[in-house]
């Protein structure tokens, strides 16, 4: 049994992590590239949204390297996500692969007997006791939340590092080295390494740089390539950039909101305009631009992909917000036609924007 | 006081519900006209560009009545059946209504639980409440406008058709005949039937649906795949045609699940949006006829 679970920025890590500690065998299909959104596309509904199709090209890339597991997670509405396991087992079947498809439905859902199968079809691989089961699952959210956690440091300090692009290549580094590590232990070992040496990069506090928030669809805003790595983007430009969902926030979302406590920080800042959950993360999104508000942000920046459809009653609802608040806020829909010059001369002209209302350009003229 | 129902969306379905309920209560019902030209503009005019073409015209319908009605009414609805949604356009409704049409007046805000008479009586009464105090004239408007709906059926059942298809779509797609360019007619003059999902009864539709790896968790979605994929095993029609909406995320599952299903069986699948032209719709329409007469 070789397992594999798709994309989703450094989820990756996570896998390594969780299945060493198992002692299953898994592999880490290529990073999303042109050639797996082709590959992708050419076996996914026209209509379909982005991270479907590069999904797709995961796991037929995947399995070319010999996986035969595949894990995914799933919702149960109303977003088009929680479909998107029946159509790509359709899909894969029609293709002729004979797979495992393990689905993670929520145990309300699903009945915890179906869940506690569907576990068990992964876990009874392992010869490990259920106390090295549960610590693999340890290490594993450890990992997830040190390399959240380095990331949204880089990204912050990139605005005020002395030396130029310094965060950049530390985090480039990091990612390098955590991937080559043997052992879970060893990884986490490099992760805090790599955090502390975060806190010792050289920083010019007089400086004042852009702050952006990144907001919208979870998958493109968290999936680099899904986005033409605009967070890389924003760091070579020196601009501060703060991303809210990210795939640790996600699960500890997934674990509060079985007591009703998750997220209470952007259910109070998102009442006002949404008071409702309408699906995806609809409402985290506009949660997140009124807490940016809030934070001394000088702007926004929503992604989703085209035809999302609660990221759809968002970007109907922000215009509303960037003028109650004086607040910009710039849109981006993200597809397989994407032209990347487009984008950053769309990127570039926000920043400028952003720039002259910082330093009241106009008002000197 | 006069309440505003722009008939658009789901109105096809629940507009005897609405406007009887209304008047009831002392209400004077001002409608917006059926869909048109003038009002499909209004509707892009205001619309976020990424939405699809119901909601759009919904928009529209807005609109065009914002200016005479002091309440207008925005049916959020969430869930009509119990674990299912509608889309999650639906849910947030007034909100992007609000936000997107300048000078709005009032709107009902509250969300529709349809699942059971009892959780329905909560957008009843928090929205009867908004019009008049008196709880026992809510309460019995309520059960006049449902006596009153349960007499209504929705459906096309066209009898006597050599040729029969199936057309299948959300509501507000297949009967609004601005959106679908008339083509019950259109199809009823080239000599083919017509049947609609509401004429298959719920068992074969839940039937249907179980042999699904998950059970889809859109209402419209269900019924969409489980009337057509009934009615092509059991031989009762000739073709399937399917009106979507362009960028619709429920109908680029469901479109793909039918297709899985029903293998090489006749089925044309008409995108509309706010470009269509009508003769090539026409002649899309036509083509498929022909190949189903050469067919059987």
């Amino acid at each position: 049994m070789k397992i594999m679970t798709p994309h989703l920025g450094n989820t990756y890590l996570v896998t390594k992590a969780i299945f060493d500690s198992l002692g299953i065998d898994y592999i880490i299909p290529e990073f999303n590239s042109k050639k797996s959104l082709e590959i992708g596309s050419m076996h996914s509904p026209e209509d379909m949204c982005l991270p479907f199709k590069l999904m797709m090209g995961n796991y037929i890339q995947g399995i070319e390297q010999g996986a035969d597991t595949i894990i995914i997670t799933g919702s149960c509405g109303p977003c088009r996500y929680g479909e998107y396991c029946e159509l790509q087992i359709n899909t894969l079947k029609k293709l002729g692969h004979n797979l495992n498809f393990v689905v993670l439905d929520k145990p309300s859902a699903i009945g915890t007997k179906e869940f506690l199968n569907r576990i068990s079809l992964i876990s009874s691989n392992s010869k490990k006791t259920t106390v090295q089961k549960l610590n693999a699952l340890r290490v594993g959210f450890k990992v997830l939340n040190l390399i959240d956690k380095i990331e949204a440091k880089a990204h912050y300090l990139a605005g005020y590092e002395k030396n130029k692009s310094e965060c950049k290549i530390l985090l480039n580094k990091c990612k390098s080295d955590a991937i080559k590590s043997t052992s879970p232990d060893e990884m986490i070992k490099i992760l805090n390494y790599y955090y502390r040496k975060f806190n010792s990069i050289e920083l010019s506090k007089e400086k004042k740089p852009i702050k952006i928030a990144i907001i919208g669809e979870i998958y493109t805003i968290i999936e680099p390539f899904s986005n033409l790595y605009i967070e890389d983007k924003l760091m070579d430009y020196g601009v501060s950039t703060k991303r809210r969902l990210t795939p640790s926030w996600w699960a500890k979302d997934s674990f509060m909101s079985v007591f009703g406590l998750n997220s209470l920080d952007m259910r109070r800042a998102s009442n006002e305009y949404l008071p409702l959950y309408i699906g995806g993360h609809a409402r985290e999104c506009i949660g997140e631009t009124v807490m940016a508000t809030e934070e001394g942000f000088d702007g926004a920046i929503q992604i989703f992909p085209m035809g999302c459809m609660p990221e759809i009653v968002c970007k109907a609802l922000l215009p509303t917000i960037s003028k109650d608040k004086d607040f910009p806020i710039l849109t981006l829909v993200v597809d397989e036609m994407t032209g990347e010059a487009g984008y950053i001369t769309r990127i570039e002209a926000f920043l400028d924007l952003l720039e002259r209302r910082k330093q009241n350009v106009l008002s000197r003229c | 006081m006069k309440v505003g129902i722009p008939k658009g969306l789901l109105n096809y379905k629940y507009s005897i519900f609405l406007e009887k309920f209304f008047s009831e209560l002392g209400a004077e019902i001002i409608t917006s006209p059926n869909t048109n030209k003038q009002i499909l503009d209004e509707g892009v005019k205001h619309c976020v560009n990424e939405a699809c073409l119901p909601i759009k015209i919904f928009h529209g319908h807005v609109a065009s009545i914002k200016d005479k009605c002091d309440l207008m009414v925005i049916p959020r609805i969430m869930q009509i059946a119990e674990n299912e949604f509608i889309c999650p356009k639906f849910c947030g409704l007034p909100e992007m209504i609000v936000h997107s049409i300048p000078n709005m007046p009032k709107v009902t805000m509250a969300p529709i639980y349809a699942t059971s008479k009892e959780k329905l009586y909560n957008w009843i009464i928090s929205t009867g409440s908004m019009i008049t105090n008196n709880k026992k004239r809510i309460k019995e408007a309520y059960y006049e406008a449902l006596a009153e709906q349960s007499k209504f059926k929705a459906g096309i059942k066209n009898e006597g058709y050599k040729l029969n298809i199936v057309l299948i779509g959300h509501p507000y797609n297949v009967y609004d005949n601005f959106v679908n360019m008339n083509i019950v007619k259109k199809l009823n003059k080239l000599g083919i039937g017509i049947i609609t999902e509401e004429f298959i009864d719920e068992s074969s539709i839940s039937d249907k649906t179980k042999e699904l790896f998950k059970k889809p968790f859109w209402t419209f979605a269900r019924t969409a795949y489980g009337a057509s994929t009934y009615l092509v095993e059991n031989k009762k029609i000739n073709g399937v045609i399917y009106i979507s909406s362009f960028a619709c995320g429920i109908d680029s599952v469901v479109i793909d699940l039918i297709k899985e299903k029903i293998k090489d069986f006749p089925f044309l699948i008409l995108k509309v949006d706010e470009h269509t032209g009508e003769s090539g719709f026409d002649t899309r329409i036509e083509a498929f006829v022909d190949m189903l007469e050469r067919k059987y």
